[in-house]
């Protein structure tokens, strides 16, 4: 067991996987980390730090510096991964994958599909997202519920440094593409991660907190945000069950249904927009499925239905925070019906 | 040989004897469905829809609209939906008809089933719960499976609906709540013939157009284009007289080509309206009661401050309030439970005294007077009255009120308050012994101690019959009226 941050847990866990798999390669931009700078080509490590020292273990051939190009990128490391390769290809900015939809939707989502099965693209795609990090609009979008919504495409989004071990481990191991969510805010955050060999499922929610009277549905940041709201809810004898859901696709259905039908009460938190997003999707699927266990209205908390702003304190404004969710759980509990 | 059966005035009632088929809701030689409407019946005081109880089909329409038949009497001739009796066949049932006994006329051949209302529902026994046993590795949710063995459900019919086919909570909710029927008979909207079709008009404007009768055509559309919508078609239609209000009054659709309140004739003529059998049994009762009952009566003027304290509280509390009205049928009944010598009805040379305060209660409908009883005032919070009057209004205002919801009843009030009376006298309400008539309230110099104030007064009068009530008697229950409403902590306590 050791204490490392998010950013490390990566690269030892893509230098793990490739020590392990000849056939595992990276690709991206600046990935190397310097290449043409004066302190030499690995002087920085890559814009996150993710890959530092990645290149000098395994040379040109298998980490891959792009020219900024995302859908050469994809297109590149979708083709690798038909023929064989394990491909991570890292958008430096989540934002950027409008520029390569074509390649992810149309082209690595239906591969399986329109081969009758017969070919697979176990393909990696590494994607820093999210607000907080004052990158204005552009550079700070949550985009999991459209890359969630797509069929053919796994998505993670890890909470902590254990699960992006066992998430990533997993993803890289995985004969689908996996669309590998990683929040920015999140790569200076330590915690601890088993050592040696760990994997964890698809599909697989987290259980933070236990408790009987919500029930709170959260991934990436906003687990972190939830689970503070709990620890404020159960001073107030509002116990929560905070479920860190850690895949969107394939989701823990079962988890979700069996914790609202002991709670009766739905609060889901999610940083995008509110229109047609994960949250109006869980809720939707709660609303079908859980219906008769509900005791109040399905809350939400998410961002407002706008870009996220670049002034830091609209910015703040934007974020969920753990007081709009104490305030979004008390409302649930406070709910009477008739 | 078609089978030809009886249609004949039903009978709703003990008093009922005779009734009024105020309109045909089906066509002669037109088969309908099990649960059509097939015609309003109009009895003293009510008019019922008749419900067909099973497919079929009227050869022969009896009676006509309008007119009057006794219980028992034939007003039409059934038969099945598909079958075509000759009209030999039917006039000659028609004429070798013989009116059952009146008494078992409800029963007798084809006549329809008293009204859904009065059927008494049968309930089931509750089953006793089954005990389940559920495999340990079953695909189901804990809640699921614990309300499957609370509740004895057998998962094994179930098809769960979670991830997997799991079952969930709500698979198990469902399979244990009886089977239900999803839908019922087709909705009804307008038909949109071709003609309608063709029309550059929005849907609205063409479902408006067919039930006010506005022919599209005659329209110029000021929506986008020229689109006849929703405010072109409601231009056309004429403002409906209030007696629209309740579409089962057979008199609606000739009053509703009159214009709104002021349908008069025209100067130097005169109209003759026919009574309806409502106004009939209202000239009738009271001619009887006026020109038989000795009245006598004594009036009060009560300060109704407190009361209206109670309701602006009420009104703070609770956001609706109930009526200055709902207080006082409180306050009667509480002293009619203390002055059972008023509580009476009188019968002959008998006098009735009633353990229960059933008050009836004055509503003014646009057909005429109707007195719905609150039974057990006594014994009711003023909240309950006010719901209980609200619902009987609204009743009565509909022409869907029960014989047994204004047949009967101890004591009456009248009250014209709302109307700005100050102060009148009621005719009793026979065999009632008294009615107490309520003006309205008004803002009048009172003296308190040596000193002038402003008190809100209401003038009360109750008319009593003398044959059952003395003056002392009436005046002692006067007396604790006016103590109940000066100071209604009693009523609401």
């Amino acid at each position: 067991m050791a204490r490392q941050m998010i950013r490390d847990v990566i690269r030892d866990t893509i230098d793990a996987e490739m020590a392990r798999d000849e056939n595992v390669i990276m690709l991206g931009e600046d990935i190397v980390g310097g290449m043409g700078s004066p302190g030499g080509p690995e002087a920085i490590g890559g814009i996150w730090g993710t890959s530092g020292g990645l290149w000098a273990k395994y040379g040109s051939d298998r980490v891959i510096d792009t020219p900024i190009s995302e859908s050469a990128i994809i297109g590149a490391a979708a083709g690798a991964s038909l023929t064989g390769k394990r491909a991570i290809a890292e958008i430096m900015f989540a934002d950027f994958i409008g520029v390569c939809m074509d390649q992810i939707w149309n082209q690595v989502a239906k591969f399986r599909y329109m081969f009758g099965g017969k070919s697979k693209c176990p393909i990696v795609i590494r994607m820093p997202y999210g607000a907080g990090y004052n990158a204005a609009p552009q550079h700070s979008q949550s985009i999991h519920a459209m890359v969630t919504a797509m069929p053919g495409l796994k998505v993670v989004m890890p909470t902590t440094a254990a699960d992006v071990k066992g998430l990533l481990t997993t993803a890289i191991r995985d004969d689908d593409p996996v669309i590998f969510l990683e929040h920015k805010a999140l790569y200076g955050v330590k915690g601890e991660v088993p050592d040696g060999e760990y994997l964890i499922p698809f599909g697989h929610a987290r259980q933070v907190t236990q408790g009987d009277d919500v029930t709170i549905l959260a991934t990436g940041m906003m687990v972190g945000f939830a689970e503070k709201a709990a620890a404020q809810l159960a001073q107030d004898g509002i116990g929560c069950d905070l479920l860190d859901l850690r895949t969107t696709s394939p989701l823990d259905e079962e988890a979700i249904m069996d914790s609202v039908e002991r709670t009766g009460r739905l609060l889901i938190v999610d940083e995008a927009p509110p229109r047609c997003s994960f949250a109006t999707d869980l809720s939707a699927l709660v609303a079908n499925k859980a219906f008769a266990s509900l005791k109040a209205p399905i809350e939400m908390v998410t961002g407002p239905h706008s870009p996220v702003p670049f002034a830091r304190e609209l910015e703040s404004a934007y974020v969920p925070s753990p007081d709009k969710i104490v305030a979004a759980a008390v409302k649930a509990m406070s709910y009477r019906r008739g | 040989m078609a089978n030809l059966r009886a249609f004949a005035m039903p009978k709703w009632g003990i008093e009922m004897t005779e009734g009024v088929v105020a309109e045909w809701m089906v066509k002669e030689g037109v088969p309908f469905k099990k649960g059509d409407i097939l015609a309003l019946i109009e009895t003293d005081k009510i008019t019922n829809e008749v419900e067909a109880e099973a497919d079929g089909m009227f050869p022969k329409l009896v009676a006509e609209t309008g007119g009057t038949y006794q219980v028992g009497e034939l007003i039409a001739v059934l038969t099945g939906a598909d079958e075509k009796p000759s009209a030999d066949e039917v006039s000659a049932f028609v004429s070798g008809f013989k009116p059952a006994d009146t008494a078992v006329a409800s029963k007798a051949g084809g006549s329809p089933p008293p009204p859904p209302a009065a059927a008494p529902k049968v309930e089931a026994a509750p089953e006793p719960v089954k005990t389940v046993s559920i495999a340990a590795d079953a695909n189901i949710s804990p809640a699921a499976r614990a309300l499957a063995e609370e509740k004895g459900v057998d998962i094994a019919g179930i098809t769960g609906s979670g991830d997997g086919g799991r079952i969930t909570f709500q698979d198990v909710l469902q399979a244990s709540l009886p089977a239900t029927t999803v839908g019922g008979s087709p909705v009804e909207i307008a038909p949109i013939g071709e003609t309608l079709g063709e029309v550059f008009a929005s849907p609205l404007a063409k479902r408006l157009a067919v039930q006010h009768g506005v022919a599209l055509s005659s329209l110029t559309g000021t929506g986008p284009k020229g689109r006849i919508c929703k405010a072109d078609v409601l231009a056309k239609v004429k403002p409906e007289p209030v007696a629209a209000a309740t579409p089962s009054a057979p008199a609606a659709s000739t009053a509703a080509a009159a214009p709104m309140a002021f349908a008069r004739p025209a100067p130097g003529t005169a109209e003759i309206v026919k009574m309806s059998s409502m106004r009939k049994a209202i000239a009738k009762a009271l001619s009887h009661s006026k020109s038989t009952i000795p009245h006598f009566y004594l009036r009060s003027k009560v300060r109704i401050d407190a009361i209206l304290g109670l309701r602006a509280q009420a009104k703070a509390a609770t956001g609706e309030a109930p009526s200055i009205n709902d207080y006082i049928v409180r306050a009667c009944g509480l002293a009619l439970a203390r002055h059972p010598d008023v509580n009476v009805q009188v019968h002959g040379d008998e006098i009735h005294r009633f353990g229960s305060a059933d008050i009836s209660v004055a509503v003014a409908t646009d057909k005429g007077l109707i007195t719905p009883i609150v039974k057990g005032a006594d014994t009711l919070s003023v909240a309950a009255i006010s719901r209980e009057v609200k619902a009987l209004a609204e009743k009565a205002r509909t022409g869907k009120l029960q014989p047994e919801e204004f047949q009967g009843g101890s004591f009456s009030i009248s009250n014209l308050g709302m109307f700005g009376i100050d102060q009148f006298d009621a005719i009793i309400n026979p065999p009632q012994g008294a009615i107490l008539a309520v003006g309205a309230g008004s803002r009048q110099p009172i003296e308190i101690g040596n000193a002038l104030a402003f008190a809100t007064i209401v003038e009360i009068s109750l008319s009593c019959d003398h044959r059952a009530i003395d003056g002392a008697v009436g005046a002692e229950f006067m007396r604790t009226l006016k103590g109940l409403i000066e100071e209604p902590k009693l009523l609401v306590g």
